[in-house]
């Protein structure tokens, strides 16, 4: 059923290095708050950390196995054939817990500022969320592949926090 | 599945999870001939295997014939190549292995960021013929999950199956009557929605630059030298006939707005950006959740 030597993504992959980060701004305590294993980017993350910020109440891991105290940063960068569109993930670390949690982008992409052009459409000054789960629909278009870079990013950290 | 009694053949490919629905179990037969289209598919185009037309090209310029599928899919490129100012190109592949994206998954940089050669320096597509002057490394995975689900639909066409929806992973197709609902994933949120569509007919397929906990951190990041929020482009949607095109236009609307791509192509749009807002075209107005 299943075609070997398949399993290599042919998009939307992944590169995670090395490199400081510069944030110039703050979370203000909306770290977000993590679930089980993945401190930062698992589902239901996102709108808890709107409304439930939960620094230092996240477990980085359940393995067990102890990190050091500290502030930690990697890129991932998404590096789909559009270019680089790099995230920037920094965790601090204390007693083996997610403390806190910055996530810049380094926007490379000097189009941005196009996207507030004029065109025929609408604008939304905020999207909203809902629960998948309480809506009628049969599938969800989306790009859940795409969670890697940040996934890789904190793996990194991980690895190096030990 | 687009309605509840509709059957489902799944299977991995091109490092993805696919799914295709249909009124009627597939024939084991016709589930044969997908797989097959999906090797034969891989076999051309991965830049990660090292039999694969794509990787002899690499090692070796020269004119390569590549199947059917080739001759849409360099318009495509050629066409988008042009309007994002040549930022969106197959050629990137070098790029990718420099920073550590490749065969092997160094997942390390091999030097600094390469740009990526010139198209018109460097490569001839003519139809289904591809034609080198150098080794290069083509990468065609802006537009080949699309492009792949076209061809899965094609042979499901050509077999008589008149409805059916492709699912890879969120890039979805459906031919045949009727629409399916569908949810528009929250970029950092896999659990919500931002909006519905009720596709039919048509492509949608969605492209995204990362997930990670949604704006509120972002608010706080701002561009020094605007005191702005850092604005810029993290979830795209496009719906188009093929998913060929949806795919390769949701990758495009990171480059270009989507009005742009409008006087191009027959598409609908929408981009969401860091702050949270929204920008969309015409067919997206009232899907949005407000």
């Amino acid at each position: 059923m299943r075609p070997s030597a398949l399993n290599r993504p042919v998009r939307k992959s992944i590169y995670v290095g090395i490199a400081g980060l510069s944030l110039m701004g703050t979370v203000a305590g909306c770290a977000p708050s993590a679930a089980e294993n993945n401190p930062v980017s698992t589902a239901g993350g996102a709108s808890a950390a709107a409304t439930t910020p939960s620094a230092g109440e996240s477990a980085l891991a359940s393995s067990g196995s102890s990190y050091k105290d500290g502030t930690y940063s990697a890129d991932g960068t998404y590096v789909s054939p559009n270019g680089n569109e790099t995230v920037g993930v920094q965790l601090t670390l204390a007693s083996g817990k997610v403390t806190d949690v910055q996530i810049t982008q380094h926007p490379s992409n000097p189009n941005t500022r196009k996207f507030q052009g004029e065109f025929a459409g609408g604008i939304a000054a905020q999207v909203v969320g809902r629960n998948i789960e309480d809506l009628n629909v049969s599938k969800v278009a989306g790009s859940s592949l795409t969670s890697g870079g940040f996934n890789q990013a904190v793996e990194q950290i991980k690895s190096e926090a030990q | 599945m687009p309605h509840g009694d509709w059957a489902a053949f799944s299977f991995e490919g091109i490092g993805t999870h696919w799914e295709v629905s249909t009124p009627h179990v597939l024939a084991p037969s016709a589930q044969q001939d997908l797989l097959a289209l999906v090797e034969k598919f891989d076999a051309a185009w991965s830049r990660f295997r090292t039999d694969s037309l794509v990787s002899a090209m690499a090692r070796k310029p020269g004119s390569y014939s590549f199947p059917a599928e080739a001759a849409g899919l360099g318009e495509l490129y050629r066409t988008l190549y042009g309007l994002t100012g040549g930022a969106m190109t197959p050629l990137v592949g070098a790029s990718l292995e420099r920073l550590g994206y490749d065969a092997a998954y160094t997942l390390r940089p091999s030097g600094g960021p390469l740009p990526a050669p010139r198209w018109e320096n460097i490569l001839d597509w003519n139809g289904t013929s591809i034609s080198t002057t150098a080794p290069v490394v083509l990468d065609v995975g802006a537009a080949g999950k699309g492009l792949l689900v076209d061809v899965l639909a094609s042979a499901l066409e050509a077999g008589g199956v008149e409805a059916f929806m492709v699912d890879a992973s969120g890039d979805l197709l459906v031919r045949g009557p009727g629409t399916v609902r569908v949810g528009l994933e929250h970029p950092y949120n896999p659990a919500q929605a931002i909006g519905v569509v009720e596709l039919g007919g048509r492509a949608l397929c969605a492209s995204a630059a990362n997930r990670r906990a949604w704006g509120d951190g972002l608010h706080h990041v701002l561009d020094a030298t605007t005191g702005q929020p850092v604005r810029t482009a993290v979830a795209t949607w496009a719906l188009a006939d093929t998913a060929a095109v949806a795919d390769a236009l949701a990758t495009a609307l990171f480059f270009v707005p989507g009005a742009v791509l409008e006087e191009s192509f027959d598409v609908s749009w929408l981009t969401v950006f860091s702050d949270g807002s929204a920008a969309f075209s015409a067919e997206f107005e009232g899907t949005l959740f407000a």
